[in-house]
């Protein structure tokens, strides 16, 4: 519509869709004026009487309004939709993405507005009426950049964009929950930022009565929850978090509160752990199999060994083979319960049972026996000449008194004694075998007695005697060598082994 | 598992945060016939004394009064007979020390076990709880160990928060024990003064766990104050012995570690419990053979913790 000077009277006039482009308005009178979705580039507006309007989701870009009577107009500006007018001197103008300030208005009209800032796109014209989620800045970042550089420029360019940091709270809880996926959640420095989105020195309060009726709340506990995530991933904060927090809410709050008691009790439970696992665990498979053995192993004098590194063969057909990694562990007194081990009784091998390791969960298999019946069971006399230091054994008549009993009144648990421990990626039978294979050239004793395979697909208890069906199916043959074919799928039940030549 | 439990312990980690809620508890116990009688008031002042053990009942709901509607003869009379049992016995018990132990005993042991599951029935002792009660996903469940002399608690945790608007974490679950009761359902209290030392053995897979002890209180404020102290498992096929004096455990409230803290006091304690609520999503295990308490005379600490006033009075210059 292009309309020269003349005096328009639009009475009751509902304009949806318009798109006016280099109009002239000259005199113009709107009564009662509903305006939709309209857009409007380039516009000239003089002497123009405004009542009653209503504009919703509007857009001007290089407005211009000389003398402009605006009565009880109400804009809801939402979300993509901004006002911008040419009668601000520094205005922020690119062509790509505006960054468009709001109206200085009364504060009154505040309530009303949520707050708008964000980039916009010129395609991207949200205009439903949804809540303001700030979600969007950090969703607007491309996905494969998520980094700590990209997480540090959202909160940057929030920061610059307003002085007066509108909607800091709904961002920083927005920010402590996208920090996962930038993978920033256990820095300090990008906590210590995010506390810098707070503006300074406007929560501290300033005398006694706000100090007893939470001076800014609602701040006050995004603070405290960000303390809380800090805490949760375990972070100690900075004597920067606490000039910070000092200068934003002061002494007598409850974020300072809060960083207090992190302070207090993080260093009384540090090192609590009489198992400790180190902050970075290896990520070599073979690294980590030896670092939780000799975890579970529990004696000092353990000894680590590596029966196969992972590798990946290609054989003649062109497949790819990997072989996993075999990693085993077994203490000298554990080689001295196999050689006392009644070669009649078989050996199982039993797994996979887990293991975690602070988020990680690695499976271990254990090479036992049964319980020895107490028919079976004789009880050696200690050789005095093993330690020549002290005596083992000592027969001293004490005169122990009912306050002095220091056993419990509890039976003892009678497991089968644990031989050996392993770890492999791949647990089937095969694998298992070249384990038990390997040990048998420290323990020959394995070479006569029949080994038996408890394999389950998934994690499994570990378990006490079990009385079933080992010894049906269990058939001794210690002196014939035959070598059988070993099954290569995992099996439930009990598969009796042969015992082998030692394997080239 | 059956999950009848009057508030068992729900830590995710020491820091989790639940709404206030008040409690129910009146000084006398008042028939519910009575209470027609009265203008109906809010549900949460239901005279009644909260000795039967309920489901858990989330803070802010109203407790439902349900009285068992079905009476049923045979479970009568076993009740009877069973209270009666245990009045007599309670009755004869003090002729011969207290506790029903000589009094020599009672003074000089030094080492005595409370739980050792050996059999089905100390499973029943003993109740498991985890985040489903306020919408989570994970499970937990109790069973005897394969040669029936340990319980085996197993289950699967999963730390996805319920969509209900205020829960802020979950992926938590817990074993706890039941309240000690005497004839006639009252109240019975373990009296472990002599002693210093909690002693177990558990055979873990490397998660870190937290030991709760709930002794009994006065206030009602005090409901959900709860002792603990972190259970480190080591992982592994061997059997682990776990000595934590008492004076290592601190005081936390509804799962928040408190200010000022003070010393266990042992001589009414109610209920220990078991809460694994590490973050990691997955399956877990935990073995226990048997739960101790011993005297170590070695150990002289009295409290590990500074008990000096943390948020002092300012004191005012005239």
């Amino acid at each position: 519509m292009k309309c020269a000077r003349c005096l328009l009277q639009l009475q009751g006039l509902q304009l949806q869709g318009l798109q006016l482009q280099g109009l002239r308005l000259q005199g113009l009178q709107l009564q009662g004026l509903q305006l939709q979705g309209l857009r409007l580039q380039g516009l000239q507006l003089q002497g123009l009487q405004l009542q009653g309007l209503q504009l919703q989701g509007l857009q001007l870009q290089g407005l211009q309004l000389q003398g402009l009577q605006g009565q009880s107009a109400r804009s809801a500006a939402q979300r993509g939709a901004l006002l911008q007018s040419s009668s601000q001197p520094h205005m922020l103008r690119n062509t790509q993405h505006q960054v468009i300030r709001r109206f200085h208005r009364s504060p009154i009209n505040d309530k009303n507005q949520p707050i708008p800032a964000e980039f916009i796109d010129e395609d991207d014209n949200k205009k439903d009426k949804s809540l303001v989620i700030h979600d969007d800045l950090f969703e607007q970042v491309a996905r494969e950049t998520k980094t700590k550089a990209t997480f540090n420029k959202v909160v940057e360019v929030f920061i610059k964009q307003d002085v007066r940091r509108r909607g800091h709270v709904e961002f920083i809880y927005a920010a402590l929950q996208k920090m996962p996926e930038f993978g920033v959640e256990r820095d300090l420095a990008v906590y210590n930022k995010l506390l810098d989105v707070f503006p300074k020195e406007v929560f501290v309060p300033r005398n006694f009565i706000q100090i007893m009726f939470n001076h800014y709340p609602r701040q006050q506990e995004c603070g405290v929850q960000l303390l809380e995530q800090m805490e949760g991933y375990g972070i100690m904060p900075d004597v920067d978090t606490k000039v910070l927090l000092i200068q934003i809410f002061g002494v007598k709050g409850h974020p300072v509160r809060k960083y207090q008691r992190i302070l207090y009790w993080f260093p009384k439970f540090k090192h609590t752990n009489p198992y400790p696992i180190p902050k970075n665990l290896p990520e070599d498979p073979v690294d980590l199999a030896r670092f939780s053995l000799a975890r579970i192993a529990d004696d000092r004098d353990a000894k680590v060994t590596v029966y196969q590194l992972p590798c990946t063969d290609i054989t003649e057909s062109g497949e790819e083979i990997t072989l996993p990694h075999v990693v085993g562990i077994q203490s000298p007194s554990q080689m001295e319960l196999l050689a006392q081990h009644n070669p009649s009784r078989p050996v199982f091998v039993e797994g996979p049972f887990p293991l975690w390791l602070r988020d990680q969960c690695v499976y271990y298999y254990v090479l036992r026996a049964d319980p020895v019946p107490p028919e079976e069971k004789v009880e050696e006399p200690y050789d005095p000449e093993r330690s020549l230091a002290y005596p083992l054994q000592l027969d001293l008549d004490l005169d122990r008194d009912l306050g002095d009993e220091e056993s419990f009144d509890v039976e003892d648990l009678d497991e089968g004694a644990v031989f050996a421990m392993c770890m492999t990626s791949q647990g089937d039978q095969a694998v298992l075998n070249q384990w038990v294979s390997g040990l048998q050239q420290n323990n020959p004793i394995l070479g006569r007695v029949p080994t038996l395979f408890r394999l389950e697909q998934g994690p499994r208890e570990l378990q006490g005697a079990h009385k079933t069906k080992s010894d049906h199916q269990h058939r001794p043959d210690p002196q014939t060598q035959r070598e059988e074919e070993e099954d290569d799928e995992v099996s439930v039940e009990e598969e009796p082994r042969r015992s082998q030549e030692m394997k080239q | 598992m059956d999950n009848n439990s009057c508030e068992s312990s729900r830590l995710k980690c020491l820091f989790l945060s639940w709404p206030a809620s008040p409690s129910a508890r009146l000084l006398t116990s008042v028939l519910p016939h009575h209470q027609l009688l009265l203008p109906p008031l809010s549900p949460l002042t239901i005279p009644c004394r909260t000795k039967i053990q309920r489901d858990y009942r989330r803070p802010g709901q109203p407790i439902e009064n349900k009285y068992p509607l079905n009476f049923n003869f045979s479970k009568g009379i076993e009740g009877i007979k069973k209270h009666f049992t245990l009045m007599k016995d309670e009755f004869f018990g003090r002729w011969v020390g207290p506790e029903g132990k000589p009094l020599i005993e009672h003074i000089l042991e030094q080492n005595l076990v409370i739980w050792k599951f050996r059999g089905p029935e100390s499973l029943e002792q003993w109740t498991v709880s985890s985040d489903q009660e306020i919408g989570g996903q994970s499970e937990a469940h109790l069973k005897m160990g394969r040669n029936d002399n340990t319980c085996f608690l197993h289950g699967k945790l999963s730390s996805t928060i319920p969509r209900d608007g205020e829960t802020r974490y979950s992926g938590y679950c817990n074993m706890r024990s039941k309240t000690p009761k005497a004839s006639f359902d009252r109240k019975k209290h373990y009296d472990w003064s002599s002693f210093n030392t909690l002693h177990l053995r558990v055979r873990g897979d490397g998660r870190p766990w937290m030991i709760n002890i709930a002794t009994e209180t006065y206030f009602s404020h005090q409901k959900d104050d709860i002792y603990n102290y972190f259970l480190y498992t080591r992982g592994g096929p061997y059997w682990q012995e776990v000595k934590i004096p008492f004076s290592k455990f601190f005081l936390s409230h509804r799962g928040r570690i408190q200010d000022s803290q003070h010393p266990i006091w042992l001589d009414k304690v109610n209920t220990i419990g078991f809460t694994l609520g590490d973050k990691a999503d997955g399956h877990f295990q935990l073995e226990v053979d048997f739960v101790a308490v011993s005297k170590d005379y070695a150990h002289t600490e009295e409290f590990a913790y500074e008990m000096y006033e943390r948020n002092p009075k300012r004191e005012r210059i005239e």
